[in-house]
């Protein structure tokens, strides 16, 4: 991300229409409209407009209680595990509505995996933990070539080779994480969602972590919530800004507040409240 | 500021001004009391090895060891004698085998239920009532036995050898029934631990409810559901009023399920309600099967212990 001078994070800048997305046209993977999530009564994110294309990664930043895991979790229905959680609107996946009559949940969660906060092997052993995705899902072929193959993919064969079978906790909190990363993409996925994944790591697991991100990102699609916006100017290609609103009836819920190619958002944001937002003079 | 902030403040540096400023002598009497109430336990099974000794040691100055572990005819209480503990064992043996038979696919069974599968309602009226499933007096569930479940062997027996008045089969079905709450919610409480975090990786793999069970909170939780079905044996082989009233007082080296036969523990309560003098063969007799029953349970717990080191899924 460059900025350039007097426009930075605070100052004045003159008003701009807002650009167009300058990457390369990608193809669209999700697709949302009319997205609202409700968790019993309460509707926690409102109205969220957004296409995500293909092999980039695109960040979801905003205060907390934003509602921006709220949504990733919408996209792979891991949010159907929650008693009372309900969805309205679209999510369309490849053109296909995730939350149509048809579809099989799990099925969905085969191609949309998801990487969690807190780092959360199984508590079984390296070789097990990534073997575990392939075994559920029938994989007939040489598990242990799968195993190296994916751990390689994931930069930590050389980390973990001659310790396979020991346990996956007795593994750092950043390996623990990337092994939890190494353990999704053994299954093969599309796409990868990240729910805040460095935020229980110390700067150089998380440098490892966006290492792996960008790496990752030319075979597979990631959206990933970080309460970090230096990680989400530094890894993605796109940005979406989500805050919490309160609306005329005193309810508070989160929107999506702008969605923009990353460098546009961060150094020409459009809209007030991402610029207070980016700038830290909220939230 | 209130005039007792302005106290202590003022006394701060004055010599000795962090002594205790008053006396805790409850602290001490809570925490002796607290450790009597634990030590009661401990002290009432030393006591109760203890006082077996004494008479089993006699016993068995009177009786070879080797024949009462290896022997076939158990009559001590007629003349002539005989000590061999074998038919006692083999009846506990069978009327347990076939208790968790019935209670360790039921038990586990009904933990997953509750654990994966049932909402909050469901898992919020079904424990309670599972617990007092647990809290049937014995003796209601032996007369369940005898007067109901044999009858109905009996009557619907498919081959031509129906069951005996008294048989195996009856008290180890109705026992089973009985421990399935013990394992039941001893295997949910140790399941619903599992963290939530496990759950949610192994779904977003693209599990079904079925493989999250199995494959990740059934491991997950093993220790716990060991110690369920543990317990659920250890109560199975003490269970005392269900075999004496079902499975008869006959004792009968065999291994099937449709003769009377007589447990230790059904031998126990016949012959300690009968009329033997203290100090006789018989009386110690008594003490020698308890002994052996005590013994048969510890081994037993050391080695699920140890299976249990050996294959649990330590989380955190």
């Amino acid at each position: 991300m460059t900025t350039p001078p007097g426009h930075g994070p605070g100052g004045t800048r003159p008003p701009q229409p807002a650009r167009s997305v300058t990457l390369p046209p990608s193809e669209t993977v999700f697709e949302v409209g009319g997205l609202s999530v409700f968790y019993g009564d309460h509707e926690a994110v409102r109205d969220v407009n957004m296409n995500i294309g293909a092999r980039q990664i695109t960040a979801m930043i905003g205060p907390s209680g934003c509602g921006k895991s709220t949504v990733l979790r919408c996209f792979n229905r891991m949010n159907d595990l929650l008693p009372g959680a309900r969805v309205a609107g679209k999510v369309r996946y490849h053109n296909e509505d995730l939350y149509g009559r048809e579809v099989d949940p799990i099925e969905v969660r085969r191609r949309i995996g998801m990487v969690f906060q807190k780092p959360n092997p199984f508590p079984k052993s390296i070789y097990d933990n990534i073997a575990y995705g392939p075994r559920v899902g029938g994989f007939k072929g040489n598990l242990d070539d799968l195993v190296e193959e994916t751990l390689t993919h994931a930069a930590l064969w050389d980390e973990v080779k001659d310790k396979l079978r020991t346990s996956a906790l007795a593994l750092s909190g950043g390996q623990q994480q990337r092994l939890c990363i190494a353990r999704t993409i053994a299954v093969e996925p599309e796409v990868i969602l990240m729910d805040e994944p460095c935020s229980s790591l110390d700067p150089i697991a998380t440098a490892k972590i966006e290492d792996l991100m960008e790496h990752l990102a030319q075979e597979f699609t990631i959206i990933v919530v970080t309460h970090n916006m230096q990680q989400a100017a530094r890894v993605s290609e796109q940005t979406a800004f989500f805050s919490s609103e309160i609306d005329g009836s005193g309810v508070r819920h989160g929107r999506l507040i702008e969605f923009d190619e990353t460098g546009t958002l961060f150094s020409n944001p459009s809209d007030q409240r991402t610029e207070d937002y980016i700038s830290g003079r909220f939230g | 500021m209130t005039s007792r902030t302005l106290r202590r403040r003022a006394a701060a540096g004055t010599p000795g001004f962090l002594k205790r400023s008053q006396p805790r002598w409850t602290e001490r009497v809570v925490k002796v009391l607290l450790v009597a109430a634990a030590l009661v336990s401990v002290l009432t099974t030393v006591g109760i090895v203890v006082a077996l000794i004494p008479p089993v040691v006699e016993f068995f100055g009177k009786v070879d060891l080797g024949e009462f572990i290896t022997g076939t005819d158990w009559s001590p209480l007629f003349e002539p004698p005989h000590f061999g503990v074998l038919p006692l064992v083999t009846a506990t043996l069978v009327v347990t085998v076939i208790a968790l038979l019935v209670a360790v696919p039921l038990g586990l069974g009904a933990a997953v239920y509750l654990s994966e599968y049932a909402g909050h309602r469901v898992r919020g009226t079904f424990k309670p009532v599972l617990e007092v499933l647990a809290g049937i007096p014995t003796v209601v569930y032996g007369f369940f036995a005898l007067k109901a479940i044999t009858p109905f062997l009996q009557r619907f027996w498919p081959g031509d050898d129906p069951p005996e008045v008294f048989n195996a089969l009856s008290a180890g079905f109705v026992m089973g029934i009985m421990i399935i709450p013990t394992i039941a919610s001893l295997a949910e409480d140790s399941m619903a631990a599992v963290p939530r975090s496990l759950r949610d990786g192994a779904y977003a793999l693209g599990s079904s409810r079925m493989q999250v069970s199995t494959r990740v909170v059934f491991p997950a939780a093993l220790s716990g559901i060991v110690a369920a079905v543990v317990l659920g044996v250890s109560r199975a082989i003490g269970e005392t009023m269900i075999v004496a009233i079902a499975a008869g007082g006959r004792p009968n080296l065999t291994f099937d399920p449709l003769e009377g036969m007589q447990t230790m523990t059904a031998f126990i309560a016949a012959a300690g309600i009968g009329d033997l003098p203290t100090g006789s063969t018989g009386y110690q007799t008594i003490f020698a099967v308890g002994l052996l029953l005590f013994a048969i349970t510890l081994v037993m717990n050391l080695i699920s212990i140890r299976l249990v080191r050996r294959y649990r899924e330590v989380y955190e």
